[in-house]
């Protein structure tokens, strides 16, 4: 990939950095409030819609990801909002029918076949990005930073305690819907850099890094997108290097943060200490 | 004079509950009035107190604080409500700072893109200080004792300045000296605030001395005799309350 002009390099590096910052923060929400498993299946329903819109040439696979993504939220959300559904369900009724939804539309798709555009949907591939496609992702960052201006502490005193926020007047339902179909647009706009299966890394990875290693919420918002672009240039770095998938390549950083963070955070040697001095 | 509190032939039950939980509770609380709900586990009262709130909405009846229906303004009502959910207790890992958490009791009163100004702040400092936990004001909240998380939720109620307290177990599985510490406190604040307040509590003791009045629930229902009452007001001070 070395090979490749700067006028493709730059906009797939700049794809990659967004859509990592914008799942991250959206990340942030999803693993504080335990709907690991609702964004799962939200990303998963997005990359059926995509490959709808690939098999069908008259529908458009962004808005078919983001409708999929946004009725996987109205569906799932009240199911999980009101704890009548535990997570594994969620899981494991969505998973199986979005994948293979996703797989039968891709199989359908006028270009199917290994190394088609359309496998695209699965593993992701962002060197046909556009500027016009990076501005849009740059908008919805753009849209994230405005909603958190003015909605932040609705946000976070739901990130604290949801009971807790609407016992004190804070619109807690709405804010929960929010961020759902918040996560929906988001899903939708990055599916094409990583992939159907490994946006949900991008997602939960920076976020759960992040976590590990403050204690204010505030500054998980901001180390969540900075280790969401350093994951995404790393990835970016990797996938030149050694002519990856870049998709794949961004997830593998991630993990490596996250492991890294898991072995060496200080909260985590706090814990060892805490069980140490306990024994 | 308009009671702070009152309840109209209240029924409650929990989604997919047949039974119910409240039956046709009717009451009132005066402005300023501590109230004890007592009664054996499964009585209804964290119920109770959840239907004031507004946070279970209720099957038949009314309730209004201040004259005004929770069904209709629950959310600018909650606004001077300071609530104490029963066992709620952050773990160590919970990333938020006692400060914030004091301040962000405040936040339903700040509109749409407006944060917290400095006199919020002073006002949530005041409050830590009333409460003495101001030396954990930068502390994480899940590092501190299910006591001093206690004080902490307290803070919040008199940094929101609320003028109607509902109180769940306040003081339940604390160690005696936190027990009487928060009991204290409960009622520094009531005073101070001059805050109508509901404490739900098993524990004999401070709270349901000072008690104005004490409602005794027995299966959704306000005991109607006053043997009910005098035989569980005998079980409160035994501190037995749990295993009527």
């Amino acid at each position: 990939m070395f090979g490749l002009p700067w006028t493709i390099l730059l906009p797939t590096l700049l794809g990659s950095v967004l859509a990592a910052m914008n799942c991250s923060v959206i990340g942030v929400f999803i693993v504080r409030m335990n709907l690991s498993s609702l964004g799962f299946a939200m990303s998963h329903a997005a990359f059926a819609g995509a490959a709808l819109g690939v098999a069908v040439a008259v529908l458009d696979p962004v808005w078919m990801a983001l409708l999929f993504a946004t009725l996987a939220a109205a569906f799932l959300g009240p199911l999980a909002d009101a704890s009548r559904l535990n997570t594994d369900s969620i899981i494991g009724a969505v998973f199986p029918l979005t994948m293979a939804l996703g797989l039968v539309f891709l199989n359908k798709a006028p270009s199917a076949g290994i190394g088609s555009g359309a496998l695209s949907l699965l593993w992701g591939s962002v060197l046909g990005i556009t500027m016009q496609q990076v501005w849009t992702l740059a908008s919805v960052t753009l849209g994230l930073l405005v909603l958190l201006a003015a909605f932040g502490k609705g946000f976070l005193a739901l990130l604290l305690d949801r009971k807790l926020a609407l016992a004190t007047g804070i619109p807690a339902r709405g804010h929960f819907y929010a961020v759902l179909f918040v996560s929906a647009i988001v899903v939708s706009i990055s599916l094409r850099i990583t992939g159907g299966l490994l946006i949900y890394a991008l997602m939960v990875l920076p976020a759960s890094t992040a976590l590990q290693w403050v204690y204010d919420i505030k500054k998980a918002f901001l180390l969540a997108p900075a280790l969401g672009m350093i994951g995404a240039v790393l990835g970016f770095v990797l996938s030149l290097v050694a002519d990856l998938p870049i998709g794949s390549s961004i997830a593998l950083a991630a993990c490596i943060l996250f492991l890294l963070s898991l072995a060496v955070s200080p909260k985590r040697r706090r814990r060892a200490f805490a069980k140490a001095a306990e024994e | 004079m308009e009671p702070a509190v009152r309840l109209a032939d209240v029924h409650a039950a929990y989604e997919g509950e047949r039974r119910g939980t409240l039956h046709g509770i009717d009451f009132a609380a005066s402005r300023g009035e501590l109230v004890a709900v007592v009664g054996p586990n499964g009585a209804g009262k964290t119920t109770l107190l959840e239907v004031i709130n507004g946070l279970l909405p209720v099957n038949r009846g009314v309730v209004s604080v201040w004259g005004q229906s929770m069904s209709v303004a629950a959310h600018r009502l909650r606004r001077r409500i300071g609530y104490m959910p029963q066992d709620l207790f952050f773990p160590a890992s919970t990333p938020f700072l006692v400060a914030d958490v004091v301040l962000m009791a405040q936040f339903a009163e700040r509109g749409v893109f407006r944060w917290p100004t400095r006199a919020d702040r002073a006002r949530a400092r005041e409050a830590m200080l009333t409460m003495g936990i101001s030396e954990f004001a930068r502390r994480p909240i899940g590092r501190l004792s299910g006591g001093q998380q206690r004080k902490v939720l307290l803070a919040r109620t008199v940094s929101q300045r609320a003028a109607l307290l509902l109180l769940d177990e306040p003081t339940a599985n604390l160690d005696p000296t936190s027990r009487k510490e928060i009991s204290d406190s409960i009622l520094e604040i009531r005073d101070s605030l001059g805050a109508t307040t509901f404490v739900v509590s098993h524990d004999a003791g401070r709270l349901l001395d000072a008690a104005d009045r004490t409602i005794v629930l027995v299966d959704g229902r306000i005991a109607p005799s006053n043997q009910d009452q005098a035989s569980v007001a005998f079980s409160v001070s035994a501190g037995s309350i749990g295993d009527l």
